[in-house]
């Protein structure tokens, strides 16, 4: 015991003074949860006042119509409509060369005569149904036609988002439907008391029956709602821990390159136990990362106008993830350093494979947003067991039980990379001996 | 010198995983107490993996090695206890200080406290390290790093001392005050096998080397009597080449 704890002092003051490693280690991960967490937030915050995306708009109708879908544009939160550049009045023109040359990603052009022939078609369309009913003048309907639809240009800049760009057409289509509904609700009511003396139209207008709630089930009393902060605080956070990856292989093969490890298995100490000093100071470098990664959470974000993490009251069950989070990590680098040959190998393969299995995992983008092949994919990482098992506590207050699978996962996968680097140890001492 | 072996080796043989030759062929070899004992022969002759079967990190695909009486093979933690090991490489951490260095190789023997102080403390002054103890060992020069990498040898006052090069590449100061120190050893009972290029060296400091050369000893005895057999040469070293060859090794 007096040996490892040797082990685990002399490890800690190679790592305090590993300036660049402990750097990597706390410096790095803040960054990207300041960054990724600014980048974010408007996308993830739904009710985010601050418009972000300009859209140019191009009302060439002059009616209902135009006014509408701009009113509807402006009212949503989430656009700035813009209508002229260069103190110009915006044209067709101007807006497609504008979102050629990437200055816009979005332009909409609302045709000329929309509303009127809006109008004249669900004219049209009433007259028609009342017809039927034997209502109205028959005669009259004979021959006449719809009008051609009305054709609404919008131009895209190609990096435009699928999903953004749909959910864009689909705010159009919900104007011009409920525009519509209006139109046909008034003008039945308008043919009806021309027809019907006696028939007294409804003193309320038009009203949308469906109406959205949106909630977020949760384990909790109090509802969470989903934001950057609770997203990129435990994802950057996990990626952090596994990129210990880096410093704990550094260590392993700078001993090994070094001669210190070949002095050291001439002394009468357990091997295992070299190693397990070199793991609980890495498994503590884990739960100290994720400390402070919760504290710039809680404290550091709200600086930056972001929301602040809400870590809920759950602590046992983010301490149990976050160690099972770290013994996997850790035992990922004691694997890889047993593996590689050289600080170069170490280097090159932890690092990309770290990132390979973050990409994987979801840790930048959610996993349903994947395409299916790679959301079968992403249940083989490590990763996204952790952050799942985060999700669980932080997004939907989840506890102990909510978390077993993710943790049992992560257990398993750290016992496993403790026999392959035994395997690997025995085999390479065996071809050395 | 008492005719009680503390090292006796028998038929060792080393082959390693797909190597067609073997790197030592059958050696067999008593080195006394209070023996300084040369082990010669130029790279790759099989130097440092007698060593390492006799530090206890290789087995030995043929043969037997004991060590103060004991089976190597069947008692590796109480050998380990009884022997110190100075490496060629300087087996030290650069970011430690040379106490911290120290302290930790001597809690690896299991000395800790004012005991182990006490001797890091004597160590440093013999070698001259007391003012640079607590500096980092990576603004060591080379010979202040490899008279560290000899102390962390000694700590545990061992009764077999293994140097493999132990003075290469440092400056004279440096080798004579190592040298001399492991003759001092020597006085106090210790023996010390030793391993070097320097056959001048050797030729000074060892009561009997052993040359070996691709995997066997080829001469052994003590300098005096192997100048006294070929008195065509001048030196150990004219003897090694004579014996080993002129041509080089990888």
């Amino acid at each position: 015991m007096k040996k490892l704890l040797s082990v685990f002092r002399k490890e800690m003051l190679l790592l305090m003074r590993d300036k660049s490693g402990l750097t990597m280690l706390f410096v790095m991960p803040t960054l990207l949860i300041v960054i990724s967490s600014l980048m974010q937030e408007s996308g993830w915050n739904s009710l985010n006042k601050n418009a972000s995306v300009k859209v140019l708009f191009v009302d060439n109708d002059h009616d209902s119509l135009g006014v509408k879908i701009r009113s509807g544009f402006m009212n949503s939160g989430s656009f700035v409509v813009i209508d002229s550049l260069n103190r110009q009045p915006l044209t067709a023109s101007m807006a497609k060369e504008a979102v050629k040359t990437g200055d816009y990603l979005i332009a909409i052009v609302v045709p000329q005569g929309a509303t009127k022939t809006m109008r004249a078609n669900v004219r049209l369309s009433v007259a028609k149904t009342l017809a039927g009913f034997g209502i109205g003048n028959a005669m009259l309907l004979n021959g006449v036609v719809f009008r051609d639809s009305v054709d609404m240009t919008l131009y895209f800049d190609p990096t435009v988002n699928r999903a953004f760009k749909n959910g864009l057409i689909s705010s159009v289509r919900e104007n011009y439907y409920k525009i519509q509904s209006e139109w046909v609700f008034k003008i039945f009511n308008q043919e009806i008391a021309a027809q019907m003396p006696l028939y007294k139209p409804p003193k309320e207008g038009f009203r949308e029956v469906l109406r959205f709630r949106e909630e977020f089930p949760s384990y909790r009393e109090v509802e969470l709602i989903p934001n950057s902060s609770q997203h990129n605080v435990p994802a950057w956070t996990i990626f952090a821990m596994f990129f210990i990856v880096i410093p704990l292989t550094q260590s392993l093969i700078q001993e090994r390159e070094g001669g210190s490890l070949f002095r050291l298995l001439t002394m009468p100490v357990p091997y295992m136990t070299l190693v397990m000093g070199k793991v609980m100071v890495y498994l503590v470098v884990c739960l100290l990362q994720t400390a402070a990664m919760l504290m710039a959470g809680i404290f550091l974000l709200p600086l930056f106008g972001l929301p602040a993490l809400v870590v809920g009251n759950n602590i046992p069950a983010l301490f149990v993830i976050t160690l099972v989070t770290a013994m996997a990590s850790v035992g990922y680098g004691l694997m890889v350093g047993t593996i590689a040959n050289t600080h170069q190998q170490a280097a090159a393969f932890g690092s990309i494979s770290v990132i390979i299995l973050a990409a994987m995992g979801g840790i930048w983008v959610p996993v349903y947003m994947m395409p299916p092949t790679m959301r079968a994919f992403a249940m083989l990482s490590p990763l996204n067991w952790a952050i799942t098992g985060f999700y669980n506590i932080f997004l939907r207050g989840g506890n102990l039980l909510q978390i077993a699978p993710q943790a049992l996962k992560l257990c398993l996968f750290s016992l496993s990379t403790v026999v392959v680097t035994s395997l690997v140890h025995k085999y390479k001492k065996g071809v050395n001996s | 010198m008492s005719r009680q072996p503390i090292i006796e080796i028998r038929e060792l043989t080393k082959i390693y995983k797909g190597a067609g030759e073997p790197a030592i062929n059958g050696i067999s070899l008593d080195i006394f107490p209070n023996e300084i004992f040369g082990l010669l022969g130029p790279n790759g002759a099989g130097k440092t993996t007698t060593i390492s079967i006799l530090c206890g990190l290789f087995s030995a695909t043929k043969g037997s090695v004991l060590i103060d009486g004991l089976d190597s093979y069947t008692n590796p933690e109480q050998i380990k206890q009884m022997i110190g090991v100075v490496p060629q490489d300087l087996a030290l951490y650069p970011t430690l200080t040379g106490r911290e260095n120290l302290t930790f190789f001597g809690n690896m023997y299991g000395l800790r406290g004012p005991a182990l102080r006490d001797r890091i403390n004597h160590y440093l002054g013999v070698f001259g390290l007391e003012k640079h103890a607590n500096r980092l060992v990576s603004k060591y020069s080379g010979g202040m790093k490899r008279r560290v990498n000899l102390i962390a040898g000694l700590l545990h006052d061992p009764k077999i001392i293994f140097l493999d090069e132990p003075t290469v590449g440092i400056d004279v100061q440096s080798r004579v005050v190592i040298l001399e120190y492991l003759k001092e050893l020597n006085k106090r009972g210790i023996t010390i096998i030793y391993t070097s290029h320097y056959m001048e060296e050797a030729e000074h400091l060892c009561h009997r080397v052993a040359i070996i050369d691709r995997g066997n000893i080829i001469s052994l005895g003590n300098p005096a009597d192997l100048l006294a057999g070929h008195p065509e040469f001048k030196s150990l070293e004219h003897i090694f080449i004579h014996l080993t060859g002129k041509d080089m090794r990888d």
